[in-house]
């Protein structure tokens, strides 16, 4: 999960032109400045692409919900790679 | 700052080569590389590695990376571009495609000022006089249309004069407001077409029954493109859909959440195709081509395996491709694309391929401009543009070898280098991607271009033997028709004022739209000059724009083709517009000079022709006096001319 983590941080520096960004589990979309709706499109569309993965329509929109966090799209990425 | 264009110029070139597995790393070196030059103000050297990496094929995330680049940088420049004046319309989420034209344009030379409507209003700020588009007057106005906004599509059980009468309706409604757009704003209109879906409730039938809705797209399609006037442009977007694959192009995930008008990866080639169109109507198209020959036009290399050697025809896979190669090659050059050679071999091996190898496409007779030898590449590519009389940023060149390829980018940076693969299958691919020689009007000039340039050589011989320039001159036997634009001349002279730099006085960029405004109004003069001698027609090749302003004739624009310096042609034109103002009963000529940094030919032109500089200010914009008089002498010129019709 730690390179997982370390990649999806990776994907998230580069789509929000930020290198400082450090994720933890519990953060949301509020914590991040800029995440807004277009900003949510290009971080799944980079996510798709450095992973390989493709999120359904509801998975998309899941992510911005309340509840949600990086923790939980953390764990909906891993549940799409292919097992090693 | 040295340090930093070696590295741009290292990263950039993995960046456009790198092998698919390799790309992520070359990415984000050049990212790394482009920020690291933004942080020590190296503004120049991280604009051009911008520019050069801002290719049709980049991933949505790298151009949106790319893009933050360009906004950090944008400000800094001292000269981002020509200005233009663009507005956006678009029922759907235009803010990515916008971002991505807006990146497009600047590696095309185009500094944009950008103006979007809200979401969903593109027919409101069209029909609404006191709208923002209104206030903001675009030069192009841009409809970014899709199939989602067709509203006249029939139902299954309509008969073929419904669906006819649909088309109609629907194209009737588009062209009503380019109407609109024209006659408040005189702006060149560009519009989508329609990008046909590729789910089909007919299956196989739907492009057979009258109503099917696929066979409705192709219908309203086609009869935009009839129905279109020169001042609107249509931007097939359906053709684009078609090369990603409709199923990737639709894929509609992103609609729903964000409504976007296609898939994302794919707004990518849209925003570069619709760039494409908008920087050919700035005249910042590329004109020609520039062919290595080994391994690029044939398989081998001539000097070692001989005409019976190179792969080169039927009967073998790699041999074939290179036929086809040249016949892609080969119909460019049929629509107005200079073909030039340029490489490293004896010249008399190399001409002989042309003239006797029985497979080749491409004779000499498509090369404007033939140049083998053992210089380096950069030199012989500045020596083409010179003889060819374009700028080397008017040349893509074509050449298997990455080396060769990597010097003319770091010697010759205007010049474009596309990558190719190392098979040859791909260059059609490689080169076609990049839409260079986007042209948004095809005038009768074009398919004569390279006849033109051709004759050109033959007269540069005749100039040879005849002992001075009068005699020279009147055995061309000319015949001018001097006449204002109409319907049947408005395409060519719009391109010539799009893309005429040098023998240019004030490079004013006008519109169709706007000369055609200029042809029907009462205080403009129109006039075109078109050019035979007896080597062969030379077409439309100079244009005046000038404007009565009480009892002075300004020219606002004045401007010729490179091809006929030299010939008497200003001189007859300055005979013409003199005769014209008298007739008119005004009083003088006022000419204009704007300098620019390929229109140094012209600096003197009026004085040359007899005019007082009357004015000039800080930035070197001149302005000339010429009084009209009846005693004024007509300069001497070998040109017979005629007038209309006859």
């Amino acid at each position: 999960m730690d390179e997982l983590r370390t990649q999806v941080q990776e994907v998230f520096r580069e789509v929000f032109a930020d290198p400082e960004i450090r994720l933890h589990d519990q953060m949301t979309a509020d914590d991040i400045d800029g995440w807004d709706s277009l900003m949510h499109i290009n971080l799944i569309v980079a996510l798709e692409k450095h992973f390989g993965i493709r999120m359904a329509t509801a998975e998309i929109a899941r992510l911005k919900e309340d509840g949600q966090n990086i923790g939980t799209l953390l764990q909906l990425v891993a549940g799409k790679l292919p097992r090693a | 700052m040295a340090a930093h264009a070696s590295v741009l110029l290292m990263a950039l070139e993995d960046f456009l080569s790198a092998p698919e597995a390799q790309r992520p790393d070359a990415r984000a070196r050049l990212l790394a590389a482009l920020r690291a030059a933004l942080a020590d103000g190296c503004w120049e050297e991280a604009a051009l590695t911008l520019r050069r990496a801002l290719v049709p094929t980049l991933d949505y995330t790298t151009a949106q990376s790319l893009y933050r680049v360009y906004r950090q940088l944008r400000p800094q420049l001292p000269d981002p571009g020509v200005p233009l004046k663009l507005a956006l319309l678009s029922n759907v989420t235009s803010d990515p495609l916008a971002q991505f034209l807006e990146l497009f344009l600047f590696a095309n030379g185009v500094a944009v000022e950008l103006y979007r409507s809200d979401y969903g209003l593109l027919r409101q700020e069209i029909l609404d006089p006191d709208s923002g588009l209104y206030a903001f007057r675009p030069r192009i106005l841009f409809l970014a249309t899709t199939w989602r906004d067709l509203s006249e599509a029939p139902p299954v059980s309509a008969d073929a004069a419904t669906v006819q009468a649909r088309v109609e309706a629907e194209v009737a409604g588009w062209a009503q407001l380019w109407r609109l757009a024209h006659e408040r704003l005189g702006c060149q209109v560009v519009q989508n077409n329609f990008d046909a879906p590729p789910w089909r409730a007919l299956a196989n039938h739907e492009t057979r029954h009258p109503a099917g809705f696929g066979r409705f797209v192709a219908a309203v399609n086609a009869s935009l493109a009839d129905a279109a006037p020169p001042y609107v442009t249509l931007h097939d977007l359906d053709h684009l859909a078609s090369t990603a694959g409709r199923w990737a192009w639709h894929e509609a995930r992103f609609f729903y959440h964000a409504k976007l008008p296609c898939a994302p990866e794919c707004l990518v080639d849209y925003a570069h195709s619709a760039a494409s169109v908008i920087a050919a109507h700035l005249g910042l198209a590329r004109k020609c081509l520039v062919l290595d020959l080994d391994n690029t036009l044939w398989g081998g290399v001539i000097g070692d395996d001989g005409l019976g050697g190179i792969r080169l025809g039927q009967g073998e896979a790699e041999a074939e491709a290179f036929v086809a190669f040249q016949h892609y090659v080969k119909a460019l050059r049929q629509r107005g694309v200079l073909l030039a050679v340029c490489s490293k071999n004896e010249e008399a091996t190399a001409r002989a391929v042309f003239e006797q190898h029985p497979a080749m496409v491409l004779r000499l007779d498509d090369i404007a401009c033939f140049v083998a030898n053992w210089q380096d590449k950069a030199t012989n590519l500045r020596q083409i543009a010179r003889q060819l009389n374009i700028g080397l940023n008017s040349l893509v060149f074509v050449d298997d070898n990455p080396a060769e390829r990597a010097l003319v980018r770091q010697l010759a940076p205007e010049v474009a280098v596309p990558e190719l693969p190392a098979d040859p299958s791909g260059y059609i691919r490689a080169l076609e991607c990049h839409r260079f020689f986007q042209t948004t009007s095809l005038a009768g000039e074009d398919l004569r271009r390279t006849e033109f340039y051709r004759a050109n050589a033959a007269r540069e011989q005749a100039e040879a033997s005849a002992t001075n320039v009068a005699e020279f001159l009147q055995s061309l036997r000319m015949v001018a028709r001097v006449e204002p634009v109409h319907e049947a001349t408005l395409e060519r002279t719009a391109q010539l004022i799009a893309r005429s730099n040098q023998f240019n006085l004030t490079t004013r960029r006008y519109s169709a739209a706007e000369v055609l405004a200029m042809a029907r109004s009462p205080h403009w003069i129109t006039r075109t000059i078109s050019l035979t001698d007896r080597f062969g027609d030379n077409g439309l090749i100079s244009v005046l724009l000038a404007c009565i302003e009480g009892d002075t004739l300004r020219l606002d624009t004045w401007l010729m083709s490179c091809r006929v310096l030299k010939r008497g042609v200003e001189e007859l034109l300055l005979n013409h517009i003199q005769a014209l103002a008298r007739a008119r009963g005004l009083r003088r000529i006022v000419g204009e000079y704007i300098p620019t940094a390929k229109n140094a030919m012209v600096r003197e032109h009026y004085a040359r022709l007899g005019f007082c500089l009357i004015e000039t200010n800080g930035a070197g914009h001149a302005w000339w006096e010429l009084a009209v008089t009846p005693d004024w002498t007509p300069r001497t010129t070998y040109i017979r001319e005629v007038h209309g019709d006859g």
